[in-house]
């Protein structure tokens, strides 16, 4: 008992270490004395814990796939692999907090706490490997990021932005909830290990039944990625919420929600029977129609906030498609599209911060004329957009191409087809904010106060892998690469 | 005797009446209470099949989990509604429409 509790916490270091921290800094806030002053200790304690947490992740990159906790969570380097990646885009958002005027100064401390905890149930989701464990990531993941969304809450439209979350929330986590149940009555287990076995002696009639209760399923995960039919919440959620939460909800549960569909399509449907080509066609459907939705429907948007959250459902469309091919080569090309969106994120929901905080709206008009005022912050803005939409030689290009040639080798053209449609139609509109900031005249003139020093470093260094992983991708290539390893 | 079959049937029903209140109601805590509806409905299917079919201590354990995690996600789920009484002074989900295209 104490042997199995001990071998499973030395591969569980990395989540032990974020739950400390979390309560590390809700002490280190108690003992903050003065009211409304910056809380620098808060943050060199929340760096100097994710970095501890992200070394432990490293080390744990190189182990064997090994279960811990009677198998309820599996550490493999594919889901330590999503890990690291949740925790960057962690650090980069609580740092973005810090100076964004979008948070009150007073709760800023709990936006880290609320991170962290977040980053927590995501990192339990990444590596689930029961249902129970899938559910506990889940909720834990959910919960907090309604209190996240909800953080300015004197503001009518924060506050408007959390309901909807928690409505959708409960609603697709009960309709889970209920496909699960039937799961674990038609196969007497919660352990995915057992279902697996079971799933192949299915009977017709029990294989339809089983895979409505996966579409139940699928409900609960969609929701997290915010796919097709439950992406509804992510637009209204990312406009309303304060910008650091955005960028937070554009990268940590998506890629939990990501990492987990992945395992489940992968442990579930990777043998050809009829259920997987079910799975399949509706991955397929999904994937097409994520993409068309999000990227339709970003033309036009005013609110630049706005227009991200349909960028980013029209990226984990794209996303989705290397799910549809089932083999080792799509999930490396999904972690390097996740690694290199994630810069990409932080970079434009800075630039996006610092311009909404200065003159109070997110409205694209904010954008114009920037290149006068901060040539360094929007050749770094149209990098980061250019990369958006795909054009060569950025990090973007190589990772939607990579997706897309995975997808044409398994022979699904017209998937491919959609996607580089889609790919023209994002870079419409990625093309008009950038047009914004070169060619139209500002309204007005002068710096804009928030880009400090420190700030502009910050963004200027966050721009720079976003343009190196476009010309030296290899490395990044072979880590995603060797990051695919399952327990079965 | 009560069958497996009933306690799915039972669950069948609360899953869709707490469907149709989310739907159908304009109150925002009931529609809370819709998702407690479809909550429970989980909770029973786990523990009728831990019952009559699976002869495990799982859906047991599952079903405690989910009355815990339902209570926090409630409280939560309150406490933003609360939030929102304070500001629009209405628990009407129909003055929810700030946010939208």
């Amino acid at each position: 008992m104490l042997e199995i509790l001990k071998a499973s916490l030395s591969v569980y270091l990395p989540e032990v270490v974020c739950i400390l921290l979390m309560c590390f800094l809700l002490i280190a806030e108690s003992m903050h004395e003065k009211e409304g002053t910056d809380r620098i200790k808060v943050y060199v304690l929340a760096t100097a814990g994710l970095l501890l947490a992200g070394v432990f992740l490293v080390l744990n990159l190189s182990l064997a796939p090994t279960g811990a906790f009677y198998n309820a969570v599996v550490i493999d380097s594919f889901g330590t692999f999503a890990k690291l990646i949740m925790v960057a885009g962690t650090i980069g958002t609580i740092w973005m907090a810090r100076q964004s005027g979008d948070i009150y100064t007073t709760m800023k401390s709990e936006f880290a706490i609320l991170a962290v905890g977040t980053l927590v149930g995501g990192m339990l989701l990444a590596s689930a490997n029961n249902m129970l464990t899938l559910y506990l990531g889940i909720e834990t993941l959910s919960i907090l990021s309604y209190v996240m969304a909800t953080l300015k809450r004197e503001n009518s439209a924060s506050t408007e932005a959390g309901m909807k979350y928690a409505l959708y929330g409960g609603l697709t986590a009960g309709v889970m909830l209920f496909g699960m149940s039937h799961i674990y009555g038609m196969m007497g287990s919660i352990q995915f290990s057992e279902i697996v076995v079971k799933m192949g002696m299915l009977s017709g009639a029990d294989q339809v039944f089983m895979m409505a209760s996966f579409l139940m399923f699928f409900a609960g995960i969609g929701y997290k990625v915010s796919a097709f039919p439950f992406h509804m919440w992510s637009p209204d959620v990312y406009q309303g919420s304060p910008i650091p939460v955005t960028a937070f909800f554009a990268i940590v549960p998506k890629m939990a929600g990501l990492a987990v569909l992945i395992r489940i399509s992968h442990l579930f449907f990777s043998e050809a029977n009829g259920m997987s080509s079910a799975w399949i066609g509706l991955l397929h459907v999904v994937a097409a129609l994520t993409m068309t939705v999000g990227n339709i429907t970003a033309i036009g948007q005013d609110s630049v906030k706005r227009l991200l959250a349909f960028s980013s459902i029209g990226h984990v469309g794209m996303m989705i498609m290397g799910i549809v091919v089932l083999d080792a080569v799509g999930i490396r090309a999904i972690l390097f599209y996740g690694v290199t969106y994630l810069f990409m994120t932080l970079v434009v929901f800075w630039v996006t911060s610092v311009l909404s905080d200065a003159y109070g709206t997110d409205s694209q008009a904010v954008f114009k004329g920037l290149i006068g005022r901060h040539p360094s912050m929007a050749i770094a803005m149209i990098i980061a957009l250019f990369s958006l939409a795909g054009l060569p030689p950025l990090s973007g290009f190589v990772a939607k191409f990579n997706i897309i040639s995975v997808v044409v080798e398994k022979g699904y053209f017209g998937l491919a087809f959609i996607a580089a449609l889609n790919s023209v139609i994002g870079l419409y509109y990625y093309m008009k904010l950038a047009k914004e900031m070169v060619f139209s005249k500002s309204e007005t003139t002068g710096d804009v106060p928030g880009f400090t020093d420190g700030v502009r470093v910050s963004i200027v260094a966050l721009s720079v892998p976003i343009v190196l992983y476009g010309i030296f991708f290899g490395g990044l290539m072979t880590a995603a690469g060797n990051a695919v390893i399952f327990l079965k | 005797m009560i069958s497996l079959a009933s306690y799915l049937v039972i669950s069948m029903i609360l899953f869709a009446i707490g469907i149709t209140v989310m739907i159908a109601r304009k109150n925002i805590v009931a529609i809370l209470l819709g998702i407690e509806l479809i909550l429970n409905a989980a909770a029973l299917n786990f523990v009728a099949y831990s019952k009559f079919v699976t002869q495990n201590l799982d859906g047991h354990v599952f079903s405690l989990f989910i009355i815990v995690i339902a209570a926090a996600e409630a409280a939560v789920g309150l406490a933003i509604v609360i939030r929102f009484f304070q500001l629009k002074e209405t628990i009407h989900i129909d003055e929810a429409t700030q946010l939208r295209n």
